[in-house]
């Protein structure tokens, strides 16, 4: 693993910005790694062996990825939306699990730890690079009973919505009076209103000629029609070139 | 696992704490010590003090009682130069000096340790000078019992650097005395700077080496810092010629001699026109003419760390600001006011 330094840096060119919150995300995965006994995660000989917990998605998250190198769609980064500055470290081949914590009392101890230091993002940063783990972090030993098909791999369960006929992966699936649906049908999504449409240039394909960008980013002016004697402007309607 | 009982079924059970008893002007301290077995006749005296139940405790393998934790923080807590007492009485620990200096203490270690809850440590001021033995802080566990693991994160946060707290013991230092100015120099005026300065001096248990006179002329300066130096002196005191008159020019006279840090102007009264230089690693204080008026002045906090070691800039000149200004009272108390005590 790279030393704190070279890991800030290169999870703020990452993230797009360097910050508290990729101070201690650096950390927190740099203690996790260490828990868990892991040298360095993103190793090709380690990168099947752990799973990370993130309880918030805010910037400390990117830098946890970043240092552990899980990634969502491999399955290797698990997103539990507590809102609570936390992760959890797990080793797949000794179990081994640590739940590590920012403490809210860091918070409080920044003017103390770098005092001087100007502006509140910076006082911050610098505080939260000198405090030892003790002062920063709590943490505990937990058990984290990882269920077969929440592990890295392929899709081992499929199932059918009973209802709206989605494909569900991984066990996602809601019973419902002995019938799967999936999670939308069953409790109702966080969309509304869902109703299919279709778009212009919807036959595009990557290799479709003339094209080296999405079509819409080549869209002529739009022109204005007239909806119920309003003058709208159609976002999806094209000018023939003349 | 803590359960109660009734004070007159506790006859033949030890006891799981101190009992403190108070009255009022006259006593306060343990009336029972822990493990102390009830008897009979006990029955009375603990109603009197107000226990009509007592605890009996039977610790779960992660729960430590209220003593061992305080030796286990306390122990953390002592750094170079302090001790912790082995006996806890009424659940505290005392924190002692082991030797005679300057009392230090990592502020941002103690702010974070108290900020674990249900344990506590309070500590005299950073930079307070103590003699062997005395106590410099106290800490303990506030419930009878608490979990382990509490105990031994506030002492992990407390070991930081060492220690929260440490005595650093001061240098005795030899130590050349500048006065600088025409009046005394060409003899107009007796000088009265070169015997105060002296009497602090010695006080701190430093030597002085040599008194000399320049005067208002930076390469004279210059040379008599000079000739210090080459008779050995390891720490420069100089008064006057720090104001902001065309006469002085103490201040060219340091650079002259080769300074190779200068640090003028302390956020302190008496005190502001301070000076901290150094040529090398050798120290040079240039100290205001207000120190012949008041019996403490800035050089009374920063001597002291000076010669405990501590390589004074700007930053420490600056953050002395807050409980910098002396009240100047009638009759100085110095140290148990105040003054410098908020650095």
């Amino acid at each position: 693993m790279e030393n704190f330094e070279e890991l800030l840096a290169s999870s703020a060119k990452a993230h797009g910005h360097l910050c508290p919150g990729q101070a201690v995300g650096v950390r927190m995965a740099m203690l996790g790694c260490r828990l868990i006994e892991l040298e360095d995660p993103t190793e090709h000989s380690q990168i099947k062996k752990i799973l990370v917990y993130v309880e918030m998605d805010r910037c400390a998250a990117d830098a946890i990825a970043h240092v552990t190198g899980v990634k969502l769609g491999r399955r290797s980064l698990k997103f539990t939306d507590y809102g609570i500055m936390a992760a959890t470290f797990v080793n797949l081949e000794t179990d081994k699990a640590f739940r590590i914590l920012s403490t809210e009392e860091a918070r409080d101890l920044v003017t103390l730890y770098a005092p001087g230091v100007r502006g509140k993002g910076g006082q911050q940063l610098e505080a939260y690079k000198r405090m030892p783990d003790s002062v920063l972090f709590r943490v505990q030993r937990v058990r984290v009973p990882v269920k077969g098909w929440d592990l890295p791999g392929p899709t081992r369960y499929k199932s059918i919505c009973s209802r709206c006929g989605q494909v569900v992966r991984d066990k996602r699936e809601v019973v419902v009076h002995g019938e799967p649906l999936c999670k939308p049908c069953a409790e109702g999504g966080y969309f509304k209103d869902a109703q299919e449409i279709t778009w212009p240039d919807m036959n595009w394909t990557p290799t479709s000629p003339g094209f080296f960008h999405p079509p819409h980013r080549k869209r002529h002016l739009p022109r204005r029609v007239e909806i119920k004697g309003r003058r709208m402007v159609h976002p999806y309607t094209e000018i023939p070139p003349h | 696992m803590i359960k109660k009982i009734k004070v007159q079924d506790a006859v033949g059970t030890k006891l799981a704490h101190d009992i403190t008893e108070i009255r009022p002007g006259e006593f306060k301290g343990p009336a029972f010590r822990k493990d102390h077995t009830v008897c009979d006749g006990d029955i009375c005296h603990l109603q009197r003090l107000g226990k009509d139940h007592l605890y009996v405790l039977d610790l779960e393998q992660d729960e430590i009682h209220e003593n061992d934790a305080a030796l286990i923080l306390g122990d953390a807590l002592a750094g170079e130069g302090v001790t912790c007492e082995r006996a806890p009485k009424e659940g505290k620990v005392r924190l002692l000096a082991e030797r005679d200096g300057l009392l230090m203490v990592d502020t941002a270690a103690l702010a974070a340790f108290n900020m674990v809850e249900e344990v506590m440590c309070a500590t005299l001021h950073r930079y307070t000078l103590v003699k062997a033995g005395e106590m410099v802080a106290a800490t303990r566990a506030i419930p009878l019992v608490m979990k382990r693991v509490a105990i031994e994160r506030a002492a992990a946060i407390a070991k930081q650097n060492g220690g929260a707290l440490s005595v650093k013991s001061m240098r005795k230092a030899r130590v050349g005395l500048i006065i600088t100015g025409n009046e005394v120099y060409h003899g107009r005026i007796k000088d009265r700077f070169g015997p105060i300065l002296a009497e602090k001096v010695k006080a701190m248990g430093s030597e002085v080496m040599g008194l000399d006179f320049a005067a208002d002329d930076s390469e004279m300066i210059s040379k008599a810092i000079r000739g210090h130096l080459s008779k050995g002196c390891d720490l420069l005191l100089l008064s006057g010629g720090m104001s902001v008159d065309p006469d002085d020019v103490t201040r060219h006279g340091i650079r002259l001699a080769g300074a190779t840090e200068v640090h003028y102007g302390s956020a302190v009264l008496p005190g502001a026109m301070f000076l901290v230089a150094y040529i090398g690693d050798l120290p040079i204080l240039g100290v205001p003419a207000c120190a012949l008026y008041h019996k403490t002045t800035i050089l009374d906090l920063v001597l002291p760390r000076i010669l405990a070691g501590e390589h004074v800039t700007r930053a420490e000149l600056a953050f002395l600001g807050h409980g910098g200004l002396c009240r100047d009272c009638e009759e100085c108390i110095y140290p148990h006011c105040p003054f410098g005590k908020g650095a």
